[in-house]
């Protein structure tokens, strides 16, 4: 749904429907790994691939890491389900009411930052410590290192996702004109030639 | 107990005020605009600081600027009314200010024009516009190259990598920049065992990807011009090195006398039928240094070959594929090192007029 796009949901990563067990969570974990591998082993690497294939296994270790643990799994959907909540409500407020549009953008940009960081980086590099997942994974000390900086990449396009839905605060709302920017763009170009 | 007098509200030049938005407007100049937001601008009342003062006067128009037709026009898109009401009740309130899109958004092409792309990027990231118009800017930039209008193509595609952002960057997300030395050390980083091994003789095909991704500093970017015939993507590096690199004549010059060096030196160990630890003990320890120096067209003091490599890089990044290292005993230096039937560096003029025998 476009309403809850960046808030990453791990049952989509594992494509598993919303609240799938943990034991649906662990085999279909291994049959995608499984696949990743096979795929990994056929193609011929480039530095391109090989980031994103580090990023595809750190995602998926982070949402079986997340899904597989009962508290774990609960404390991250109970979270997301209420950040969505505060993006709905902070956008159904009415726009005069600078004074509550500033406290509910202060109060979400916090939560959605701390939401991210724990779900996308941290939980991505507890993975890696998990014997199960590096078993299954053969994740190691390299991968970790490359990862860092891969999922630090994610998390901001994650939050860029979600800010591109957001009201506008630091600029006006901007009125585009996709036309004139086109014909602007070609003007550009053909000015710096 | 001295009864405290009150300080006179200053008085703000509101004719000055509009000129100095104009002036950041028409310069694509997003930091200096912010500024004159900012609640130590010049251009607020309660501020001790005053715009008509020297100190400021770098955020006025000078000389002729105000003759200029960008400038009129950002004058005039400053000065409209709903515009200028906007401004000024902006300055009014003590909050931090909300920026107008419009004028952000014609900071942001201003500096595209200017050739300021990282200012561009953070103004378009600001209205949340930035991949769309690097979208923009791709496809026109494909269609002009599919077209044979490669001087266009290349432009569009410095405009697009300069416009992309790194979300990676410590402490917040900042715009990409190119990074040639950081790169060229690590596309040497490894020593050649073997001539096959150097960067510089690679096939054709390959030297002049790894050219493309190298230059543009994006390999998301060099990747789609893979897509073209290799004729067009020679022609696209050699215009895109004209233009980073308005001096890059000089470097083939000087290559030309580096090569004419590496084979004064291999004609000497030929002649006296010697190895070349000899010919190095003969030079009493002297590694020829002279041939990185000749590359660089300078010497420096004590300079270890990664350091000519990063100068070099910075310099003339485009030269760093076309060298490769040699050691000498303890030492290693650079030196010119190409394939002979490759057109990269004849496109380039690297392989014009070379000595007899290079």
């Amino acid at each position: 749904m476009a309403e809850e796009a960046g808030y990453i949901n791990y049952f989509e990563t594992l494509a598993l429907p919303n609240g799938a067990n943990p034991g649906e969570v662990r085999k279909t974990y291994r049959k995608l790994m499984k696949q990743l591998s096979n795929q990994i082993s056929s193609v011929e690497m480039t530095p391109e691939r090989q980031s994103q294939f580090i990023m595809q296994i750190a995602t998926m270790n982070a949402a079986v890491y997340v899904l597989k643990d009962k508290e774990r799994r609960e404390a991250y959907w109970t979270e997301r389900e209420a950040l969505i909540a505060l993006e709905a409500e902070w956008c159904s407020l009415d726009e005069s009411d600078i004074e509550r549009h500033n406290k509910l953008r202060g109060h979400f940009d916090n939560e959605v930052n701390a939401f991210l960081s724990k779900y996308v980086q941290e939980m991505a590099q507890n993975a890696g410590t998990d014997n199960e997942v590096i078993e299954a994974s053969r994740w190691d000390e390299a991968h970790a290192r490359h990862a860092t900086q891969l999922l630090r990449q994610y998390r901001h396009h994650l939050y860029h996702e979600i800010l591109e839905r957001l009201p506008y605060h630091e600029v006006t709302k901007p009125i585009i004109d996709w036309e004139e920017r086109q014909r602007v763009v070609g003007e550009l170009l053909e000015g710096l030639c | 107990m001295a009864r405290a007098v009150a300080t006179p509200e200053k008085i703000v030049n509101l004719e000055l005020t509009a000129k100095a938005f104009s002036y950041a407007v028409y310069t694509g100049d997003f930091v200096n605009f912010r500024f004159l937001f900012s609640s130590l601008s010049p251009v607020r009342s309660w501020t001790s600081q005053v715009l008509e003062t020297e100190k400021y006067s770098y955020l006025l128009p000078k000389g002729d600027d105000e003759n200029d037709s960008m400038y009129q026009e950002a004058y005039k898109a400053v000065k409209n009314d709903a515009m200028w009401a906007f401004i000024t009740n902006e300055l009014k309130e003590k909050r931090p200010a909300q920026l107008p899109a419009e004028l952000v958004l014609l900071i942001a092409d201003n500096a595209v024009r200017a050739s300021k792309f990282t200012i561009a990027a953070q103004a378009y990231e600001l209205l949340r516009l930035r991949r769309k118009m690097q979208a923009e800017f791709f496809k026109d930039a494909d269609e002009a190259l599919s077209s044979g209008n490669i001087p266009k193509a290349v432009q569009g595609y410095r405009i697009t990598t300069g416009l992309a952002y790194d979300y990676s960057a410590f402490p917040e997300p900042l715009p990409k920049v190119a990074n040639h030395q950081g790169d060229a050390l690590r596309m040497h980083g490894r020593y050649p065992n073997s001539p096959k091994e150097c960067l510089s003789v690679l096939p054709e095909e390959d030297h002049t990807n790894l050219a493309l991704g190298y230059l543009l500093g994006d390999g998301a970017a060099a990747n789609r011009l893979r897509e073209y015939p290799l004729e067009t993507r020679l022609a696209f590096v050699k215009e895109l090195v004209r233009r980073m690199d308005p001096h890059w004549d000089t470097f083939v010059e000087r290559y030309r006398k580096a090569c004419t060096l590496v084979l004064e030196f291999a004609d000497r160990m030929q002649h006296k039928n010697t190895t070349l630890e000899d010919e190095i003990d003969e030079q009493q320890g002297h590694v020829p240094t002279q041939i990185t120096e000749a590359l660089l067209g300078r010497t420096i003091e004590n300079g270890e070959w990664w350091q000519y490599l990063k100068d070099l890089a910075y310099e003339h990044p485009a030269a760093i594929l076309f060298i490769a290292r040699q050691r000498f005993g303890n030492h290693e230096i650079l030196m010119p090192r190409l394939r002979g039937e490759s057109s990269l560096p004849t496109v380039l003029g690297l392989a014009e007029n070379l000595p007899e025998g290079a």
